[in-house]
């Protein structure tokens, strides 16, 4: 099981940053935030990279998760121990009916994209004129002057590095049980071709639903997090489509193919925007160093950093191929 | 005999346009019969009727004497009746075992045993060399050798092959050829759409001729090849001789 093994690695990295990061209050939040996108684009490449379903609403997930948190704890008083949970399950719901009525008309490709952009768009608009959610200015979550874990409010910030790090973790663990399974094999399946795999026996429609959901419910417990973390939310930052946009970004520089892809995007990412925001001199200059940066790395990586990645491996470690493959052994001969 | 498929009247018609009209056939559990016909005479909509990717408008289509007409593919595959496609569709992100390991899921739900069920088809294939190398790599006739390595691998006892031949060169047509007529012997009835008249002759006991959607006549092969009625659909001329 060496994709077992791979997580075990990474888990360790993360591990081991957390540690890193705990001297520096910083540090701690750069690891935060990593860990906090990272999350966040492989639970969206668990479709977009895995299943082929490519959704450019996933910000609503996220937003659905924060704004449950934020209404919960500033209306009502709850604690996290209920809205959490509320907000995986109105997610995991919301999923359900936007994939059923997507798959039931066979939407694919650029027009499923359209149609979670379209459903994003309405929850944007929708909660900006929501006076129970505070329109668009958001919400403010109660603070009190000293910690409290039942309301996950905590002076210092490794506590929420812990608990993010931890869903990072349980995210790539969950993935990678999954892609060993039946069901990460018809996800992939369904990803190279879908007509093939319903004839071999996939139910496409259920097997489709399966992962919207569950992509929905981790993005969920990423903005539920991202809530208590940030202890403010809007709809610009947890429903903009700029969140969305990101998500992808860092799937396509990480590496769309493999689960931990898109973690490895945000690893060179996250602390990469954050360098610049603060060494920058000319105010702006930061978001044309950004583009060009994303601009060099798909034209030199176009299979992303983890694509790369294994190429190399592979053919480091490439046996001599069984005779009749000519070409691959041609190709490896040159390489 | 009892039939293992049977079809009813079934037709299909797209809007106002009527691909299929009235076919009616039925197919043994031991033999391998042949859909022919010239181009456009609705092989690949008859096909697909039968494999669930279209819905017959008309008639029924009994599989071991259970409907199956408009069930999805899936189903259909879970029942026993399993497709190949004309144009090789095979998952280029996978490597050959796992190609097999996606259709060898249909019956073992347990990767190990998945793994080892595609296994054995590979071997039995022999394919067993190619197991790890992506399925992109391959050439046509190793493309088409895994098209049905997946077919096997869920296990059927009816095998669809739409125009497995078409592309090959004749060693490679005559590898193919031998691995179809086994089939019959491990319990898998087959159904070959096939264009070249020699290879239906060599393979496929009886055979049913289809032109515009409707049958024009069925039987054993030799009586349907040389029908007049078919060798006018195919030369366009009675008195012309059908021939290799």
């Amino acid at each position: 099981m060496s994709g077992f093994r791979t997580v075990a690695i990474v888990a360790a990295l993360v591990v081991a940053a957390f540690l890193l990061a705990l001297s520096d209050r910083y540090y701690m939040d750069v690891f935060i935030l990593t860990c906090f996108y990272g999350a966040l684009a492989v639970s969206w490449n668990m479709m977009a990279g895995l299943t082929g379903l490519m959704s450019l609403g996933h910000a609503l997930f996220v937003g659905i998760g924060a704004y449950s948190v934020a209404w919960g704890a500033s209306v009502q008083g709850w604690p996290p121990l209920v809205t959490w949970p509320m907000g995986v399950v109105i997610a995991v719901a919301a999923a359900a009916v936007m994939g059923m009525l997507c798959f039931r008309y066979g939407l694919r490709g650029y027009f499923f994209a359209i149609a979670t952009l379209a459903f994003n768009e309405v929850a944007f608009f929708s909660v900006s004129a929501s006076v129970a959610l505070g329109r668009s200015d958001g919400l403010i979550l109660p603070t009190s002057s000293e910690d409290s874990v039942m309301m996950l409010q905590f002076f210092d910030k490794w506590p929420y590095g812990l608990i993010i790090g931890t869903v990072l973790i349980a995210t790539l663990a969950i993935g990678q049980y999954l892609l060993t399974s039946r069901t990460g094999y018809y996800w992939r399946a369904l990803r190279d071709n879908e007509e093939a795999a319903e004839a071999l026996g996939v139910n496409a429609r259920a097997y489709k639903l399966r992962c919207f959901m569950l992509s929905a419910g981790i993005s969920a417990v990423c903005g539920a997090f991202y809530a208590n973390y940030v202890a403010f939310v809007d709809p610009r930052s947890v429903l903009g489509i700029d969140l969305s946009i990101q998500m992808l970004v860092y799937s396509i520089i990480g590496g769309m193919a493999l689960l931990w892809g898109p973690l490895l995007g945000a690893v060179l990412l996250v602390p990469f925007s954050v360098l610049l925001r603060n060494i920058s001199a000319m105010q702006g200059s930061e978001i044309i160093a950004y583009a060009v940066l994303l601009v060099v790395l798909a034209l030199i990586l176009p299979q992303g950093i983890a694509g790369w990645l294994t190429a190399r491996w592979r053919r480091r470690k490439a046996a001599p191929r069984p005779e009749g493959f000519a070409s691959v052994a041609a190709a490896e001969k040159s390489a | 005999m009892t039939a293992l498929l049977e079809l009813k009247n079934v037709g299909k018609a797209f809007g106002g346009l009527k691909a299929l009209s009235d076919v009616s056939f039925s197919v043994a559990p031991d033999e391998i019969f042949a859909i022919i016909g010239p181009n456009g005479a609705g092989k690949t909509t008859l096909f697909n009727c039968i494999a669930g990717a279209l819905a017959p408008t008309q008639g029924e289509i009994l599989f071991q004497g259970r409907r199956i007409d408009g069930r999805p593919p899936h189903e259909i595959c879970a029942q026993g009746l399993v497709r190949t496609f004309q144009i090789v569709k095979p998952f280029r992100g996978m490597t050959v075992l796992e190609n097999v390991k996606v259709a060898a899921f249909a019956r073992h739900p347990r990767p190990r045993d998945a793994e080892a069920a595609a296994h054995r088809v590979l071997a039995h294939l022999g394919m067993e060399a190619f197991a790890e190398t992506d399925a992109d790599e391959l050439n046509v006739a190793q493309m088409r050798r895994l098209e049905i390595a997946r077919a096997l691998a869920t296990e059927p006892k009816l095998l669809l092959l739409d125009e497995m031949l078409a592309g090959l060169t004749p060693a490679e047509s005559a590898a193919m050829c031998d691995l179809i007529r086994a089939l019959p012997r491990q319990g898998i009835a087959v159904i070959v759409v096939e264009h070249s008249i020699p290879v239906v002759r060599s393979l496929c006991e009886r055979a049913v001729a289809i032109t515009f959607g409707e049958v024009l006549a069925e039987g054993t092969t030799e009586e349907v090849i040389d029908d007049p009625r078919v060798q006018e659909a195919y030369l366009g001329r009675a008195d012309a001789k059908v021939d290799a």
